[in-house]
């Protein structure tokens, strides 16, 4: 480990004050020994840089699946008070409101006889890729009403039902959403991509529930061993990216004019009270919505395929739960004892609120929330649940994911699409992607393993595993 | 060689030289073209525009900013791009062609352009800067 971080605890570790000058508060982050000659020099300073912002409360964090990204790290969660803090869109980066959902299916292994053909139906519902478009043709007023809305709009459009939102976070729809905010640039590229999967590391997966490691949550979320499930991963597409360069120019004018001295230009903020500040969190919840929207029609175009190859009914596939890893959101959290009200920030971060949290779904009341970590293509996924020392250490959060370990220019050098697509077919695991480039950038060896990051969790506490999955095919751009 | 691309985990990190100010802004908006689309060439599409900013970065920022969204919303795959600066001030031609799946489909979607270390700096081989695009 780097110098002048200390160990504080089986899988925490300090990043003291000083570290960088101007920190506020010390960072921590969770880390396994094995996993700790990963973390990036970069991502660290880049914890410490956050801890330098006003308003900051206890500590600048990271998870385990910490690395270098731009502003806060990825893996970084942060959260600032409500009088003198600030928000940042650093802090939630530019694929706003990038999320996870699960949904699940009576199917077991048995009934997938023709995985290749339901993978190949998949990619040719879903649009794709770079360039794909939406063959929903949405009006100037459908959209305003799809960001204010969320996931509610899509259920209204008959694209699912009732239940669906209960199990999404915030219901699939954050009420500070402000479409007002949202530019007309912002809002012509959203126009023809709802609905869409997106590329990089967006995808959607054909799993399988290998294990199930805690019989009474998986009970709770419906989940049971041998299950077929769908998982998808996407966000709010060029609208969130609009909006995220949008605000951080006016952003960047406004550090300036409220006196916040910042050491990184990518850490742009204003306080959470000001108009600027309000306007970001507008125009941010409003593509946060736009996302669930996004993630409710592809949910529902899945459903699609899945009644046309088994003769299902869209009520039988039900979703577990739908959680979003780059988000900034106003939670009240008890701290040192006191009841508070903060911005927390989670950019590559998963919220894991425990049991009795009244943000959660009744259903899952005793349980805590689902939190949904998805792998590296052709490794496993995970289902957790959160828990009352998330809510007390991390400000209910968790990790996102596996985290890169390889860039991506790396990861093509060591190997070819082709072969990699090859490896993970001799596993039985299909690809089904718009070009071989693709396919080696994702390479399940450009990751850490999604395990080790899951242990790391689990061992500190902040959620606990309910259940493996393993990937049968992948669809992605 | 104009651009060399930098190591970076997440995203995609690129250094970029210019002896001037308009080979620096027209060298990055070619470097990020070739970090969308591998195959690209000036068939029949031009899109002109100008930009003012408070700084330099400012306008690198806002500059390629234009180009991708330029690039989404007209679906267009941009080869050759020409930039003047004037003071605060960018005036830029832009060429390219028609987006194609059969020629495009499996490009790299970038984004947005970030802030993190964007600092225009003098060296001896001219303007030099690092440019962060998340991917």
């Amino acid at each position: 480990m780097q110098t002048g971080i200390r160990k504080v605890g089986t899988m925490e570790w300090e990043v003291p004050l000083g570290y960088v000058p101007g920190m506020r508060v010390p960072g921590r982050f969770y880390l396994s020994d094995d996993l700790a000659g990963s973390v990036e020099e970069g991502a660290v300073r880049q914890l410490a840089h956050v801890a330098t912002l006003p308003g900051i409360v206890k500590y600048s964090l990271a998870m385990p699946d910490i690395h270098w990204g731009y502003g806060f790290p990825i893996g970084g969660v942060a959260a600032f008070d409500m009088e003198h803090g600030i928000i940042s869109p650093g802090g939630v980066g530019f694929d706003i409101n990038c999320g996870v959902r699960l949904i699940t299916t009576p199917l077991t292994l048995k009934d997938i006889t023709r995985k290749r053909e339901l993978i190949e139906a998949l990619f040719k519902t879903i649009p794709t890729g770079v360039g794909a478009k939406s063959t929903l043709k949405l009006s100037a007023r459908d959209l305003l009403d799809m960001m204010d809305e969320g996931a509610a709009w899509a259920v209204r459009n008959g694209f699912g039902n009732e239940t669906d939102l209960e199990h999404c976070e915030e219901n699939g729809s954050m009420k500070e959403a402000s479409s007002a905010d949202v530019s007309q640039k912002a809002r012509q590229r959203g126009m023809p991509q709802c609905g869409t999967l997106g590329s990089g590391n967006h995808f959607l997966e054909l799993q399988v529930v290998a294990e199930v490691t805690d019989e009474r949550a998986a009970a709770a979320y419906g989940i049971e061993e041998g299950q077929i499930c769908c998982m998808i991963h996407c966000g709010s597409r060029g609208l969130g990216h609009q909006v995220c360069t949008d605000h951080l120019k006016v952003l960047d004018k406004a550090t300036g004019k409220y006196n916040i001295e910042i050491p990184d230009r990518q850490l742009a903020c204003a306080p959470v009270s000001s108009a600027e500040g309000k306007a970001y969190l507008g125009a941010m919840a409003a593509a946060a919505n736009y996302a669930w929207a996004n993630r409710q029609m592809i949910t529902h175009h899945t459903r699609g395929v899945f009644a046309s190859f088994f003769g299902l009914e869209h009520e039988d596939m039900t979703l577990v739960y739908d959680v979003a890893h780059n988000v900034a959101k106003i939670e009240e959290h008890v701290v040192d004892g006191r009841s508070m009200r903060l911005c927390v920030h989670r950019k590559g971060a998963t919220r894991a609120f425990g049991p009795g949290s009244r943000d959660i779904p009744r259903a899952y009341l005793n349980e805590g929330q689902p939190v949904i970590i998805p792998g590296s293509m052709g490794s496993s996924s995970y289902i957790l649940k959160g828990t009352a020392t998330a809510m007390e250490k991390t400000f209910g959060s968790t990790c996102h994911g596996a985290g890169r370990l390889m860039s991506r220019t790396q990861a093509k050098k060591s190997s070819s699409g082709a072969d990699v697509q090859k490896t993970l077919a001799k596993q039985g695991i299909i690809v089904r992607a718009t070009s071989p480039a693709v396919i080696a950038e994702e390479a399940p060896g450009a990751y850490k393993p999604s395990s080790e990051v899951v242990r790391v969790v689990h061992e500190a506490g902040i959620s606990l595993t309910v259940a493996r999955l393993e990937p049968l095919g992948v669809i992605k751009g | 060689m104009p651009h060399t691309e930098l190591e970076h985990t997440a995203d995609i990190l690129i250094r970029v030289w210019g002896q001037t100010l308009d080979e620096l802004f027209s060298d990055a908006a070619t470097a990020m073209a070739a970090v969308m689309f591998e195959h690209r060439r000036c068939a029949g599409v031009e899109k002109t525009f100008s930009l003012t900013a408070d700084d330099p970065e400012s306008l690198l920022h806002d500059f390629l900013s234009e180009l991708l969204f330029l690039s989404e919303v007209e679906s267009i795959v941009f080869s050759d791009i020409r930039a003047r600066v004037e003071g605060n001030t960018v005036h830029c031609t832009a060429r390219g062609e028609p987006f194609s799946p059969e020629r495009h489909r499996g490009g790299t979607e970038i984004k947005g352009i970030s802030y993190s270390g964007l600092r225009i700096i003098n060296t001896d081989k001219g303007y030099q800067v690092d440019i962060l695009f998340d991917v």
